[in-house]
């Protein structure tokens, strides 16, 4: 597995704890609702071609948060300052699901600071048709089921999944829980004023979506690349909302493919 | 002793099957109200506005009511119409409203505005209880649970100064915001109706509680950790300069009297299923308490409170079969019995919590009108006048009698 080192930068008198791997231009990988996972096998993948950092967002695992730090659109905008704090330029962004939706307000906000646009299931964009499924109300173990096409598909479950997670696992997990609580509650996972300024991102993008999600519907893929002049939607069969975690490879390949 | 009768205002035509069909098997939030039937609902409205005010006829001091969303196990979603109505159809006895769950609310002053005419249409005889409600109250409504205490204490500093000062003025906090607030009614008793506080025993809220001077009414909770809380209590207003005495403390517990123990026993097991509705099927621990609605400090005290109620009966959330029926009798949790053995049984509570208010949560559940009606009666010529007379021996002055 690729090496990488844990570090924390100051962003706004708050310590922002990342991870970061690898060699060749920067990528950054923003996690979703369930915190920081470490440095996964899809991190590895990508490190043996680009420089991947992996920070975690303000509010969740080892990274504070400034108390005036609230909203969805303060936290894309204390990101941008992460950017460049880590003094990252000619970056590529990716996220998955509530990271997606982050990597795409931050496009939509600062464009020219990014070089690519990488969106995996991103919630952000009001479906049409069906609806974001609620995360808080099916709970952890409820998301669980429905996150996954196949749980028992996810080469990295034993690590992820088998253990019976320890109190200090827990500690981290409820200040997790409740930092996407403080951040997405309402409206839910989705910004009415996004779709009006996407029209704005014109860096390459890439979609990836999972053709099983069961929390994002495809749809929202969908509306994203028509939003996105030139982007490109990629569809993984057999999949649910982490196609990081469930088809490593595919995905691994994915990025490869839209950076080189 | 201030003595005040409450029933959660139940209804119970549905199965254990039902609760069990519904999204994440739940009787509260998510229990499709598809299983209401308006015409048996106007019934039990009715019947239960008659148990109120037989219960002032028959002595009790307060009249105890309060408000929950999205659940069968309590028909005061609007709490305060049924107080409005209370308010001019009895005279004597005081409105306590356990209470208003103020975070849910995001115009506080017509709320001020309801509690000031509610006030003034009774003469004066509100209490207004302040709540932070259960998570199930953030679900039904969408507010945010993080900012629930942050929003609890803003929403109550607005309508205290809403009440005492005179407007108009420009509020510009966190969570409201108002150019002019000037509601031009304002609240009979100066210089605004008593507040009181219940829960169930958060340590943030009793030293809030305790730094205002506001009775906090304990909700059934375990003798034992009622001791613990009230140090609480009792520590934060040393801090404040008082030393706190039995008028800044309530407690609840459900009461129910027949004319015999065995009748009592029999027809109190319809309390099982209060709170937690038919079946008693346990509630998910994320609808009550969402994510952030409590500290994380908070949170692990009621969990260590949870691990030493299961020492212990408990007759709140599921877990008591019939079987446990007689066990939580026994360690009087729940007080049924004739009324010489429910006096008897209301010693040994009060003798232990020394609250000032005693709150007699008489009928739930399956328990129908006519037995409640039975049990009030009785309690007018026996349990009552007992337990008046044990409060003077006990010395536990309630708050209209000792300022908390």
């Amino acid at each position: 597995m690729t090496a990488y080192e844990e570090h924390f930068v100051e962003v706004a008198g708050a310590n922002i704890h990342f991870l970061k791997g690898g060699r060749g231009q920067p990528l950054v990988m923003l996690h979703s609702i369930e915190g920081n996972l470490g440095w996964r096998r899809y991190h590895a993948q990508l490190a043996e071609h680009f420089t991947v950092y992996a920070p975690t967002c303000p509010g969740f695992g080892k990274s504070e948060r400034p108390p005036w730090l609230e909203t969805f659109a303060d936290l894309a905008r204390f990101s941008l300052w992460l950017l460049d704090q880590l003094d990252l330029k000619n970056v590529t962004l990716a996220g998955h699901f509530m990271g997606g939706w982050l990597a795409a307000e931050m496009a939509v906000m600062s464009p020219h600071s990014l070089d690519g646009l990488i969106l995996i299931d991103a919630a952000g964009i009001q479906p049409q048709q069906g609806e974001i499924a609620d995360i808080f109300l099916h709970g952890l173990q409820g998301t669980r089921q429905l996150a996954y096409f196949d749980l028992q598909q996810i080469p990295e479950y034993e690590e992820l999944f088998a253990d019976k997670p320890s109190k200090e696992e827990r500690e981290v997990r409820a200040r997790n829980q409740e930092t996407v609580v403080r951040y997405c509650w309402k409206p839910y996972m989705f910004s009415p004023s996004l779709p009006g300024l996407l029209g704005r991102v014109r860096m390459p993008t890439l979609i990836v979506w999972g053709q099983d999600d069961r929390i994002v519907p495809l749809e929202c893929g969908e509306l994203y690349q028509q939003a996105i002049s030139g982007s490109r939607l990629e569809i993984l069969p057999q999949c649910g909302n982490c196609p990081p975690l469930e088809k490593p490879d595919e995905f691994t390949q994915l990025v490869r493919n839209f950076l080189t | 002793m201030f003595l005040m009768r409450f029933t959660e205002r139940a209804y119970v035509d549905y199965s254990e099957q039902d609760v069990r069909q519904s999204f994440r098997s739940s009787v509260r939030l998510t229990f499709s109200n598809s299983h209401f039937d308006p015409a048996l609902g106007a019934d039990l409205y009715n019947a239960y506005l008659d148990e109120y005010e037989y219960a002032e006829e028959v002595g009790f001091d307060g009249l105890m009511l309060n408000e929950h969303h999205n659940t069968p196990t309590c028909m005061g979603a609007a709490m305060n119409l049924e107080a409005a109505i209370l308010a001019r159809t009895t005279k004597r006895a005081k409105l306590v409203l356990l209470g208003n769950p103020l975070p849910i609310f995001d115009n506080p002053l017509r709320l001020a505005e309801e509690l000031a005419e509610i006030d003034m249409i009774s003469r004066g005889r509100l209490v207004s209880g302040f709540v932070r409600g259960t998570g199930i109250e953030s679900w039904a409504t969408n507010t945010n649970p993080v900012y629930n205490r942050e929003r609890f204490q803003e929403a109550h500093d607005l309508i205290i100064k809403t009440w005492t000062t005179p407007g108009p003025f420009r509020w510009e906090g966190k969570h409201y915001q108002f150019r002019v607030v000037n509601p031009f009614v304002r609240p009979l008793q100066q210089p605004h109706p008593p507040i009181w506080v219940p829960g169930v025993g958060s340590p943030e809220t009793l030293i809030w509680c305790a730094r205002h001077h506001y009775p906090y009414i304990y909700l059934e909770t375990d003798p034992q950790v009622t001791l613990d809380l009230t140090e609480i209590y009792t520590e934060a207003a040393k801090e404040a300069g008082y030393e706190p005495g039995p008028q800044n403390f309530g407690y609840l517990v459900r009461v129910h009297v027949q004319d015999t123990d065995e009748k009592a026993y029999e027809v109190g097991k319809g309390f099982l299923i209060g709170n937690a509705g038919v079946g008693r099927v346990p509630l998910p621990g994320d609808f009550m308490a969402p994510p952030g609605y409590n500290s994380r400090e908070g949170a692990k005290r009621i969990v260590d409170q949870y691990k030493r109620y299961a020492l212990r009966p408990d007759p709140l959330y599921g877990g008591v079969d019939s079987a446990g029926w007689q066990k939580v009798v026994e360690s009087n949790r729940v007080i049924v019995g004739n009324p010489d053995t429910v006096i008897k049984k209301l010693r040994a509570v009060l003798s232990v919590v020394r609250p000032g208010i005693l709150g007699v949560w008489t009928n739930d559940g399956t328990i129908g009108h006519a037995d409640t009606m039975r049990c009030l009666a009785l309690m007018e010529h026996d349990v009552l006048p007992a337990l008046q007379e044990m409060g003077k021996e006990l010395d536990l002055p309630g708050p209209f009698e000792q300022a908390p």
